[in-house]
């Protein structure tokens, strides 16, 4: 004789990773480490954003970065003479707490003072992967339209910094980033927005005091 | 495309239940997705049944429930459904329904929950 029984399990599989996230987080702390998570579309300009940090801040500083299957991004890094990790997902959209925690033990983190994780481009997957960084940063640029933050309202909602990027040319492809400004701080009245050239350097020493409050607040 | 990595740890936790209780077979697995979990259920659900394949959970039926939008408010304190328009992905999540404040914090509609199995086991009392 069979008998049908019912298993409560209510396990929640987002859980795994946010534990994973706290356990990076305490790995930060302890090595005195302030850990930023830079998102954004492919394109819209995360690797020169941290290419001119490098150059610009006066810290000791590492770098993960994400990609899908190549080492472009850590290629370019590797250059500023910073350790870098490339993490391959694979197939993976995002980068997970799981795969930054692998990657952690290749960077000399007694030796480092500020972590920058590029996550892989995507406006969507990253938005439910915690990495454990103390701030998020959204990178997007007016190229992708002015209408990106409506379109993709969770990421800004998370977001603790939002770059509007390339605004020397928006302009020439049509975009108001003033209305990005105002719809990203719509959705988070919270959010420091910043636009940004990297090709110009507007905007770039606003984004390093902005990342130097969170770490005095830290 | 992440629906794949999540099947597969939906999977794993329901055929570790399963094997813990002894089960011969699951015949249901229910799941509760939030609203505003990146994943679509759809997709969510044909990873499930292939990766169910040859395991405890081949025959069961994959149920997805999803789980509402909830929210707080920061100005009037509400705490509750958010506004549901499904023709809108925008208002529930910027918009309280009580005040029309912009000031909101999501609390809920982002979970991937493995709720129940119904599993199909020896009656010792036969």
């Amino acid at each position: 004789m069979h008998k049908i029984a019912e298993v409560e399990i209510q396990h929640d599989i987002m859980v795994a990773n946010k534990k994973l996230a706290k356990r990076n987080q305490k790995i930060f702390d302890n090595a005195g480490v302030f850990a930023v998570d830079f998102l954004g579309a492919i394109g819209s300009g995360k690797t020169s954003l941290i290419e001119a940090l490098i150059e610009k801040m006066d810290y000791k500083i590492g770098v993960i970065a994400g990609d899908v299957i190549s080492r472009f991004d850590a290629g370019r890094i590797e250059k500023h003479d910073v350790p870098v990790v490339g993490l391959n997902t694979g197939k993976e959209c995002h980068l997970d707490a799981h795969l930054v925690e692998h990657a952690l033990h290749d960077l000399p983190l007694d030796d480092m003072e500020l972590l920058f994780i590029e996550n892989v481009g995507n406006l969507i997957c990253p938005v439910d992967f915690d990495l454990g960084s103390h701030i998020r940063m959204v990178v997007i640029s007016v190229s992708e339209g002015d209408d990106t933050a409506e379109k993709h309202p969770l990421i800004f909602k998370d977001a603790d910094i939002v770059v509007i990027n390339k605004v020397d040319i928006a302009e020439a492809v049509g975009a108001d980033e003033n209305k990005m400004v105002n719809d990203v701080l719509e959705l988070n009245p919270d959010a420091i927005v910043i636009k940004s050239s990297l090709k110009t350097g507007e905007g770039l020493d606003e984004i390093i005091q902005s990342i130097q409050k969170f770490m005095d607040e830290a | 495309m992440h629906e794949l990595s999540m099947a597969d740890a939906i999977v794993k936790t329901a055929i570790d239940v399963a094997e813990k209780n002894d089960a011969q077979e699951i015949t249901e697995v229910t799941i509760e997705v939030g609203k505003l979990a990146m994943l679509n259920p759809e997709q969510l659900k044909f990873m499930i049944e292939v990766l169910s394949e040859d395991t405890l959970l081949e025959k069961a039926e994959v149920v997805i429930n999803e789980i509402p939008i909830e929210i707080k408010c920061r100005s009037c304190n509400f705490e509750g459904l958010a506004i549901s328009d499904d023709s809108d992905h925008y208002v529930p999540i910027v918009t309280c329904p009580e005040c029309e404040g912009r000031d909101i914090e999501i609390t809920k509609g982002r979970e991937c929950n493995v709720k129940t199995i119904k599993i199909e086991k020896e009656d010792e009392d036969a």
